[in-house]
């Protein structure tokens, strides 16, 4: 079965993970109930004939790109993947708003442009001068989980080398909206964040891409072997079938699985399959969670992808991130169990090289 | 990894019907839909043209059967062209075969966005419109309106979206993930994407001119079109009849400019060539090419010269039926898919309307009668903002 | 003539995000496109924006443009021509 090598990766996020030397030193907490995202100066990565144009989401996406081909060692790729929820959010608002506010008059095209959802995709391959396949996905908590499946079946179809990479960014009115919508919500700290009795989760933003190769190097760090969606399943035992078979498919069982890293939310209506399932993990293996680091966002997976990959070139589980007392002897496998909304529940399987 | 793809239903909504044989006999009447802007809200509702599709949002409602608040333009049209193209094709999603609706959208729900969105920051009544926002709800909501789905996705990539949704669902069968898909594209016409265009100068007040020489851009239109894809073994395991052959498909990058594309049409070029190569044919065995052909100055150009490129001094019959539907955006391709399948199973081209002069550099006349002639291979190109180019090839079977 | 050159300066600068750039670094002479400014299509149609906005000329034909964006010198001649204020 085909693997994805994962050679080079670049994360934005809202911990200090554009110091690629980043591994829990610090770790910020939420601006009490959502997380923006330390990001560098871009001048040290952007040309600033494009810079000016460019969004928050454009400016992450492109500074992590960049992050992972360089660190890949790299100079072009086959295709060119990105995921987003709702892409280049900043524009499309900016846009929204002049239009409504100048009853559609002294409209100027840059903000429309730019705020296509393909716009970070293209802009790569823009700067990389790369004519090739060229994909972006949109679908919620499904986003980046396409981009990587995409660059699986590529793989299978004979391509080498891949880029993908999941974005979101939000603004200030945007949290505004969702804070008055009710979505989000202070955490109650007596009570754990898988644990959550209370709706809302805590908005985040970042960015993390990812240089995949069909064949392992030696700057490989760890591989893809599996990424598997389900889209609403009905039940918890539902989705303990589905993660038994999917795990069968690589010869594995729970027991096998060193970390699995849980994408609680902290709202319960969202989590309360995760809860449930939550004690089988702890049986069988480590359970770890991370959206108390990145945020709740569509792409959210892409963060947890890239931390797997911190984990397995550790070897450690630290303890900011663990649910239970248990420590792995070695982490050789990492499964990601996320879910979005609660609707949209992925499994990707990350392994030792 | 051999599994042939069939396609074995069509749907469809735009301008020129709210289904397949509305549509069908509009394209062999060769009478274009667009035309005044009568539904969307703008200042500008007398200047311009538009394909629209001819009826309100409650009207939608009343034809989707659904009347839940949650449901936006978008949902509506991507639900009824979707649904039609399930019963088209026969299949039944509870037998057990794994079903996938791959969808894509470029403004999503903005054309009920736009509406609420200024007071939403005065009132708290509207604040729900934020959910239904992004590209992935229609797609769920097509997913659940047709039931027992196994797996969605959402595709973004401009004006080429649903020509990738074509090629991803074509690639996930033959990857062995799924055994059909649902696949298409929608796009609602807003405020938003009307403005948009006008900011680039690339809308024309009049009806659009597709490869003429005094083109002056293009007419926006609305739509959604879906088209039901089965490999050859599911196919054969309910019996079902295919419509035609989904045989070649590639996607590629301009990687020149973000809204532009080159003026030699180097992604074009690209996406058709490899196309060709993926399916073994060559560029004799194209009976007919259903363009991108935007009528804005840039596209119509640079996808000449792509195709003079490609095809030398044989260049095959071809017209761009956007005179008739506007451009769809993200449907476009689907709405041409469709188009396609129905050339090839009618025998038909379908004519470039509003066409008089050739463009002085490349001098390429496209068909502009209604024309009965044998068909086996029909390519079709779409291209988009960002560089994003992909052809498709559809046989006859 | 040159009050007004200073002032497209600013408005240019200001519409097209021109962080880096200082308003005495650009010559009135220079080319705005290619390989003075650097400026591109995108530009060219947030310049054609700008005239109307703070000007009230409406240009219907992008190519128009090409002509009117030579230089600052240019653009505001041709602004002293059609111009409102």
């Amino acid at each position: 079965m085909v693997k994805a090598y994962i050679n080079g990766t670049g994360c934005i996020s809202a911990q200090n993970t554009i110091d690629e030397s980043w591994f829990f030193e610090t770790v910020a907490p939420p601006s009490v109930d959502y997380y923006n995202a330390i990001e560098p100066s871009y001048k040290e990565y952007i040309a600033p004939n494009l810079l000016r144009r460019m969004g928050r989401a454009i400016k992450m996406g492109v500074t992590t790109a960049s992050i992972a081909i360089k660190n890949a060692g790299v100079t072009n790729v086959d295709a060119i993947i990105t995921g987003t929820g709702l892409g280049c959010f900043e524009d499309s608002e900016r846009f929204l708003l002049a239009l409504l506010n100048n009853d559609e008059q002294f409209l100027t095209p840059t903000s429309f442009i730019q705020s296509t959802h393909n716009t970070v995709g293209s802009q790569i391959a823009l700067i990389m001068k790369c004519h090739n396949y060229n994909f972006t996905y949109v679908h919620r908590g499904f986003s980046f989980e396409s981009c990587l499946q995409d660059a699986m079946m590529l793989f299978n179809e004979g391509k080498e080398s891949i880029l993908i990479g999941g974005i979101e960014e939000h603004t200030p009115n945007y949290v505004n909206l969702y804070r008055r919508a009710k979505k989000f919500q202070e955490q109650n700290t007596a009570v754990p964040y898988w644990k959550s009795e209370t709706s809302g989760t805590q908005m985040g933003e970042g960015a993390a891409f990812f240089v995949l190769n069909k064949h392992q190097t030696e700057k490989s760090v760890a591989c893809v072997e599996g990424i598997q969606t389900l889209y609403k399943p009905k039940t918890t035992e539902d989705i303990l079938d589905k993660l038994t078979a999917f795990l069968k498919m690589y010869s594995l069982t729970l027991a096998d699985i060193d970390v699995t890293l849980m994408g609680f939310s902290l709202d319960v209506n969202f989590d309360k399959k995760l809860q449930e399932l939550l004690p089988t993990i702890e049986k069988e293996s480590c359970p770890a969670y991370f959206k108390h680091l990145s945020g709740e966002y569509h792409t959210a997976s892409a963060f947890a992808l890239w931390l797997a990959t911190q984990l397995i070139e550790k070897q450690n589980l630290p303890k900011a991130i663990s649910i239970s007392q248990k420590a792995p002897t070695a982490i050789k496998h990492v499964l990601i169990i996320n879910q979005y909304l609660g609707i949209n529940y992925s499994f990707m399987l990350v392994a030792k090289v | 990894m051999s599994q042939r793809i069939y396609i074995t239903g069509i749907g469809m909504i735009s301008a020129i019907g709210n289904n397949v044989s509305e549509s069908f006999l509009s394209l062999s009447q060769s009478k274009t839909g667009i035309g005044k802007i009568n539904y969307l809200t703008t200042r500008y509702k007398d200047e311009f043209l538009v394909g629209e599709v001819k009826l309100s949002n409650a009207d939608l409602m009343d034809l989707v059967k659904d009347n839940s608040p949650d449901l936006n333009r978008n949902s509506y049209l991507a639900m009824l062209a979707a649904k039609e193209a399930v019963i088209n094709s026969g299949i039944d999603t509870k037998d057990g075969l794994r079903t996938g609706v791959i969808s894509s959208t470029t403004v999503a729900g903005m054309s009920k966005t736009e509406m609420f969105y200024k007071e939403m920051f005065e009132k708290d009544d509207h604040l729900n419109v934020l959910d239904t926002h992004d590209c992935g709800d229609s797609t769920e909501r097509i997913a659940d309106y047709i039931g027992n789905v196994d797996y969605v996705t959402t595709i973004s990539t401009a004006c080429s979206s649903a020509a990738n949704a074509v090629m991803l669902g074509s690639r996930m069968i033959k990857n062995g993930l799924l055994d059909r898909a649902i696949v298409g594209g929608v796009d609602a016409l807003s405020k938003f994407t009307f403005n948009g265009f006008n900011t680039l100068m690339i809308l024309d007040k009049e009806w659009c001119k597709p490869f003429d020489e005094n083109r002056k851009g293009l007419n926006l239109g609305e739509g959604a079109a879906f088209l039901v894809i089965e490999g050859e073994d599911a196919l054969r395991k309910r019996n079902g009849k295919a419509l035609a052959e989904v045989i070649g498909y590639a996607n590629a990058n301009d990687a020149y400019h973000q809204t532009a594309s080159s003026p030699e049409g180097y992604g074009a070029t690209l996406a058709i060539t490899q196309a060709l190569e993926m399916c073994g044919l060559t560029t004799r065995d194209i009976d007919y090419i259903n363009m991108h052909g935007t009528g804005t100055p840039n596209n119509d150009l640079s996808e000449s010269i792509a195709t003079k490129t490609v095809f030398g001094n044989h260049i095959p019959k071809f017209s761009s039926t956007k005179a008739f539907t506007g451009h769809t955006l993200a449907a476009a391709a689907s709405i041409e898919a469709v188009i396609s399948t129905l050339s090839l199973q009618h025998q038909l081209i379908f004519p470039n309307l509003n066409f008089t002069t050739p463009i002085a550099e490349t001098n390429l006349v496209p068909v502009t009668e209604l024309l009965q002639t044998p068909i086996n291979t029909i390519l079709s190109n779409s291209f988009g903002f960002g560089g994003n180019c992909s052809s498709l090839i559809f046989k006859k079977i | 003539m040159d009050a007004l050159i200073e002032k497209l300066k600013g408005q240019i600068i200001e519409q097209l995000n021109l962080a880096e750039v200082k308003p005495e670094e650009i010559n009135p002479d220079s080319p705005l496109f290619g390989d003075g400014l650097g400026l591109d299509s995108i530009d060219a149609l947030e310049l054609i924006v700008l005239l109307e906005k703070h000007y009230g000329i409406k240009i219907e034909d992008p190519k128009d443009g090409k002509t009117i964006f030579q230089s600052l010198r240019t653009m505001a001649e041709y602004i002293k021509a059609n111009g409102k204020s």
